[in-house]
Parts: C-alpha cells; structure tokens; sequence
C-alpha cells in the first residue's frame, strides 16, 4: 500500500513540477501600449475587460479591422517564467518523518506569440521549450521541463457577430470556467483538474486540439462547444471524438471575473480506448490508432464567480465518470470521482499590486477500495507587483500548499512552498 | 455523432471565408473614409504629441495664422455681431466653454457641449459626431448653425469683402479676391492648427523628467494606463482614439442624441460620440458631450460604475472598475494636474482686442 501512496504522491508531483508558468501576454501590452492591469485583474487572471478582448479574437471589442494586424506590430513574442526558491515536504504515512526537498530553479517557461492576422482572424501560440540539461548530462533534475506546443489556434471571430467565433487547433477548451492556465497560483494547479483516471488519459485540465464553436451576448450569456481529441501528446487513440458544452450566464455588469456575479455548467463527453492497439491496428495518416473495446467517459460540473469589491470568491464542483472501467474497480463498474475548490481572491493597492489569495481543493474519489486517496488541499499565495506606469510585469510571488491523502488506511501529507519571481517580457 | 462531426468540420471549413467576407452584415454607407482616418489604426502607446499634419493644400504661413486668429475672435461672423469661434471655443475655458450646453446668438442654447479646439488638428473627423472630415469643413458649420453663430455663409461672406482690412489681408495671404468662404475656413483651421498643447507635466515626464509628475499623479497615470482602463479609448499622443463610443450617458431622455448614428446611420453607433482628448481636461468641465458631469471625479465616478448600464447599445468596454476611493484620487490628480499644459504659446492666448481686428 505504502508503494501506492508513492506512485501516488509522485503522480501528483509531477505535474506540478512540470506545470507551465500559464499565460500572460505582453506582446498585446506592447503592441497597444498598455499596462497589465487592462486586460488582467492582475496577471495572469483576466478581468471582464481582457476576457472581451480574448473572446473578441484578440481585438478591442467593437473595433474589430481598426487595428495593428501582425504584420503592422512590433515582434509579436513574449516571454513569461518564474525562478526562485522551492520546498518540498512529503510524509508517505502517518509515522513516518518528512522528507524535504529544496533549491533553486525555474518553474517552466513558456514562449508566446499572438496577434491579429487579418480582421477577425486571429493565432495564439504558447510554445514551453525544453528546459532541463542536454540530455547526455540529464540528471532528472525536479525541474525538468519536456518541450511541448501548448496551445496553438487560429481564432475566426464575429462569423455571426458576437454569437459565433471559431477557435482551431490545441487550446484552452471553455469547459474550464475557471482557467488554471490564468491562475495565481504557480505550484497548485486545481487538482480536480489534474485527477487522472485508470485507464484514461483525458485530463480535464489540459489543453485539447479539436474546434470550439463559442459566443457572447450583451445578455451576459455565454456558449462554448467543442468537438476535440485529446492533447496531441495524448490523444485519444480511437476514432470517436469527444464533444462538450459550457454554458453561462453573468448577472450585472461584466463578464464574472471582476464584476458581475457568473453562474455556469458545463459537460464533456468522449470514448476513450480500453485497450489501446491491437495487432491488426494500422495507425492512420494523423498518427491514430484505432483502439480496442472503447467505453464511454464523461464531466460534469457548475461554477460560480462572485464579486465583490476587489473580492473574487469562485468555486467549482464536477462529477467525472468512467464507464466500465477496468483493473482497480470491477469491470462492470463504473469508476466515479467528484471534487472542486473554492478561492477567494483579493486585490489592493493602486493598480491592484496587492493580491492575497486562498485556495482550498478536493477530490473525493470512488467509495470502492481501489487505493486511491481522497485529496485535500489548503493554499494560499500573497502577490506583490512590481513595475511603473507601461507596465507591471514582474511579481514577488510567495505560495505554500498543504495537501493531505488520506485513503483507507493511512495518510499521508504533502508541503509546497516555494518565494519565486515571476516576470514576463 | 458522425454527422454532428461532419457538419461541425464543414463549418469549420466555412468559417475563414466567412470571416474573410465580413460577418457584420450589410452596413449602410458611411461618409467618405478620409486618408487620416483611413490610417488611424490603433491604439497606440501615450506620448509627446507630433507636429500636426499639414494638408498639402492649406500650408500654414505666419500671416494666414494671423489672419484665422483674426477671424477666430471676430464676432463680426456671426449673424448679431455678438458670437465669435472664440465664445464657445475659450481659450480661457480650455479651449471649450462654461456650458454645460454651448450658448449661441440670442441665448440659444445648444444641445451638446463645445468640444475643444485645442489639439483638434489631431482628430481624423471633427465634431462630437465626426460629421466633419476637416478643420477647414468643421470652421464653416457653425457659422451658418441657426443656434450657434446664426449667420449664412453668403451674409458672412458679403461682411468680410465689405471689411478693407480684412480684403487686404486675405490677398496678401491668399493673392486672390473677393474673399471666399473656403478662404476662410482655411485661415481659421491653419490657427487652429497652432492650438496644439505640448508641454504638460506628463510631456515632461515621458521625456525623462522624474519630478515633472507627483507620486500621486504618477499612480494616477499607470491607473490610467492600467486598472482604469482609459486607454482603451483614450490613447496615443493626444489621449484620444478619435472613435465614437456609446457611455449610456441619457438613457432616460426622451428624445436621446443619436449621436453618430445620425451620420452614418449604422446601428451600432446609435447614441455614440466621439472621444475627447484628455489634454487640459482640468481647465473644461462640465464633461461628457452634454455637460452631465460637473467634475473630473464625477467622470470617474460615471466610469467605475461601468458608465449608464441601462443602454441597450452600451459600448462592450464600458464594465465597472473597481476603483477605490484612493485610485480615484490618483487619476483625478493625474488628469487635472498632470495634462494641463504649460506652454505659453498655448496657455496664455489672448482675444485679439477690437482695436487689433481689421477695419
């Protein structure tokens, strides 16, 4: 069992140490001569206005063809990471001591290039280049970074003005209400968006590549719905593409990310191989190989956004089911989990300096004993910006998590802590 | 599922060429896109003002600058000898008027506020509703506006040719006689074009003066620049997209302003007008283009509520700040203090004195 909660442990470590920075822009901060604070609430978290603009196609609303394409701009590349000081804590069971971990490092970094190509036709790309030592003197170093395409789309906005944009390609899918690649929090990513399943490798928090058909309405409603295939890196291995809706609506003023109060549900839902080649299989042109014996899989979930002040309280909570799942569980069973968080974000100071934030996450996985722990995670980051009136684009960042997994018989905790600048240019 | 895949791919497939065609919809037509606005592509970053483009076809001379003060304060335009350019457009008033509304001949009262001749060398269309794609067309409008200078431009025209002073200067500038009303549109809007104020604390700073702004003001302007969201609209050298956009500002009137809607007939522009520069804000108020807002805080104020959430035709940037109290006191100190100009040429203009003005 003891050897499980380490798999386990590792499981989780992992993509925390190879989580990407998330996204901030400044090639759009330099090509308009803004500050940060106009499109995030403080970077990376978009506030209503930059959420407009992300959902306009990387155009100011309403202003669409009135604006320097990329060809017109300056170089359209940024440069987003974090480097400082990491610690690491883990007890794999109740009595046992600590086991600490610390150092120096950079916590990924990420290449961005994004622009306007022509009017509503827009491109994002988010390229994480390999960060690790050359690979003959490769000594697994904790910050190890695998080079990786992140997102890549071409964006056609207003085909039916504000009711029908298309995004192509790998991206952020609207399912994720609340965007972990544009959170506070560099070493905590949303866990239950990280909850990987036996014998599927869809995770809800990653990038998918398919199409997204999405609109906005001054009602404050808004769609998102996708048909896509995994990851690229992961894909899905089968001939079914997986499909998924996100509704919402905003109340009041604004979007939900700083004003406005936003309710919204969404659900996924694919196939995913059981059994992933068999002998007869020949991959196809995209590099798919139809899988053997596909079992269906699928999310659920609501969030919230409240504001107010410069408060923000979000919460999430889904549902994810894997059908007839296999190995851990009985094969006639299905394997469900459920989980979510609550944070509460505050902003001070002029110009927002000051974010204070407060994370709780949870995963509660299924009743059956099938070794996998129920997680419980505490954190909180204090955010302090630095910079002057054009820009404000480096942040002394202090975050520490407390995670807890606890299964049937034993529990084990987790300590992240880390004091990292992260800076963008 | 199939099908649903397939009819999504063809959409995809449609989608670049719809978008490529333009998804708006038909449009009704527009008024003639001028080469300057043509070119305004935008935003671009705040900064020190670039000399005003000179169209080719009114160079300025030192004497037809003269000349266009001349007629700038002359009242002898108007119909009742009693309003000049210079009334509504004060230099004492930064360049607009005490308002809220602009006063015409007989005590008429306007509909909208004067908007500042300072700088307008700067805006690709003129006017609150850009009717006007020049200065020299903007100069000739209100002469012959009922409610502002009353006059026609044949009565105008007749007054200055009976003027031997002004029929003098108009040949030495021109070299042409009788006098025409486009020769005095032109001599106006070339003074105009010298109406351009460069040299406040903020021109200082930008240009490496350190001190030329408080610490205050200094967080006013990244609040400007940032949280505040005000470059949205008003950025580049002069503070202003030269754009029109919808603030809600009447929603409750009766007859509201259609604004550039009555111009271009577009939708989408129903109750827009155009974006002020924020230079010398201070020396103007009342604010907005009906003089609604007594102060520069009341604007700010407006805007952190998100503007006037009723109208159905709100522009999409207008959404609430969040600005605090101490945020708020940062901007005004900015934008009173921190864009008023300083220099001389500008500041200090006075009304030529009627025993200056041509006999």
């Amino acid at each position: 069992m003891k050897k499980i909660f380490v798999i386990l442990l590792v499981l989780i470590a992992l993509p925390l140490a190879l989580s990407s920075p998330g996204q901030a822009i400044p090639a759009f901060a330099r090509k308009y001569g803004f500050n940060c604070m106009m499109c995030h609430t403080a970077y990376p978290k978009l506030n209503d206005w930059g959420q407009r603009y992300r959902d306009n196609g990387y155009q100011l609303p309403n202003q669409e063809g009135r604006e320097k394409t990329l060809f017109d701009s300056h170089t359209p590349i940024a440069f987003r990471t974090s480097t400082g000081w990491n610690g690491y804590t883990v007890k794999p069971t109740d009595d046992a001591s600590g086991q600490t971990t610390s150092g120096f490092g950079v916590k990924g970094l990420d290449l961005l290039a994004a622009g306007v190509l022509h009017k509503n036709v827009s491109v994002l790309l988010i390229y994480t280049p390999r960060i690790d030592e050359p690979f003959g003197d490769y000594t697994g170093s904790s910050e190890s970074q695998p080079g990786a395409l992140e997102s890549v789309s071409i964006v056609f906005s207003n085909i039916v003005k504000d009711a029908l944009n298309l995004r192509i390609g790998r991206f952020e899918p609207a399912y994720h209400l609340m965007s972990s690649k544009r959170s506070y929090y560099l070493l905590s990513p949303y866990d239950v968006y990280e909850y990987q399943t036996p014998g599927n490798n869809f995770l809800f928090g990653d990038n998918q590549i398919g199409f997204e058909a999405s609109g906005h309405f001054r009602m404050g409603f808004k769609y998102g719905l996708g048909v896509v295939n995994g990851t690229g890196a992961l894909p899905d291995n089968n001939k079914f593409k997986d499909v998924y809706l996100t509704l919402s609506q905003t109340i009041g003023a604004g979007d939900g990310q700083n004003a406005g109060q936003r309710i919204g549900a969404f659900v996924c839902y694919g196939k995913r191989p059981t059994s992933l080649s068999d002998s007869l299989s020949i991959p196809s042109p995209t590099g798919e190989v139809a899988g053997c014996d596909n079992k269906a899989y699928y999310r659920y979930g609501g969030a919230v956004s409240l504001n107010w002040m410069t408060f923000n309280l979000a919460a999430l909570y889904m549902r994810g089911v894997d059908n007839d799942s296999y190995e851990l569980i009985e094969e006639t069973k299905d394997y469900e989990y459920g989980g979510g968080f609550v944070e509460l974000d505050y902003a001070g100071l002029w110009n927002n300096r000051l974010v204070a934030s407060a994370l709780y996450n949870w995963v509660e996985p299924p009743s059956e004993d099938t070794g996998a722990a129920e997680i419980a995670a505490y954190s909180g980051l204090i955010r302090y910006y630095i910079g002057d009136w054009s820009a404000v684009n480096v942040a002394l960042h202090a975050e520490y998590t407390h995670r807890i997994l606890e299964a049937t018989d034993n529990t084990a905790t987790e300590d992240i802590y880390s004091m990292l600048v992260d800076f963008a240019f | 599922m199939n099908r649903l895949v397939a009819f999504l791919a063809a959409a995809a497939l449609l989608a670049p060429i719809a978008a490529l065609a333009g998804g708006d919809g038909a449009k009704p037509a527009a008024p003639p896109v001028t080469e300057t606005s043509a070119l305004w592509l935008g935003p671009e970053k705040l900064g020190v003002l670039p000399p005003p483009v000179i169209p080719p076809d009114n160079p300025q001379t030192a004497r037809k600058i003269l000349l266009g003060k001349q007629l700038y304060f002359d009242t002898r335009l108007s119909q009742d000898n009693t309003i000049s350019c210079a009334t509504c457009h004060s230099p004492t008033m930064g360049w607009s008027d005490e308002g809220p509304t602009s006063k015409g001949i007989k005590g008429q009262m306007g509909g909208r506020r004067s908007p500042p001749a300072s700088n307008s060398a700067y805006n690709p269309l003129q006017f609150w509703d850009g009717r006007s794609p020049s200065l020299e067309d903007q100069a000739k409008g209100p002469i012959q506006n009922p409610i502002e200078m009353g006059n026609t431009h044949q009565v105008m025209i007749r007054t200055v040719n009976d003027i031997p002073g002004y029929v003098e200067e108009f040949k030495t500038v021109f070299g042409t006689t009788p006098i025409t009303v486009d020769q005095v549109a032109q001599a106006i809007a070339a003074f105009e074009r010298t109406i351009v104020t460069t040299d406040s604390p903020f021109d200082r700073f930008v240009k490496g003066d350190e001190t030329a702004l408080t610490k205050l003001e200094r967080r006013g302007l990244e609040i400007f620049n940032g949280k505040g969201r005000c470059t949205c609209c008003h950025w580049g050298p002069n503070f202003s997209d030269g754009r029109f956009h919808n603030l809600g500002t009447h929603p409750d009137m009766e007859k509201p302003d259609n604004g550039r809607y009555d111009i271009t007939k577009n939708p989408k522009d129903m109750g827009a007008f155009k974006t002020p520069t924020m230079r010398d804000v201070g020396l103007r108020p009342p604010y907005l283009h009906m003089g609604n807002e007594k102060t520069v805080e009341d604007v700010i104020v407006f805007y952190n509520k998100g503007g006037g959430l009723q109208d159905k035709n709100l522009d999409r940037m207008m959404i609430p700040l969040g600005l605090s109290k101490g945020e708020i006191d940062a901007l005004v100190a900015f934008l009173e203090h921190g864009l008023t100009s300083l220099n001389p040429e500008v500041a200090d203009v006075k009304p030529v004195p009627a025993s200056e003005m041509p006999q």
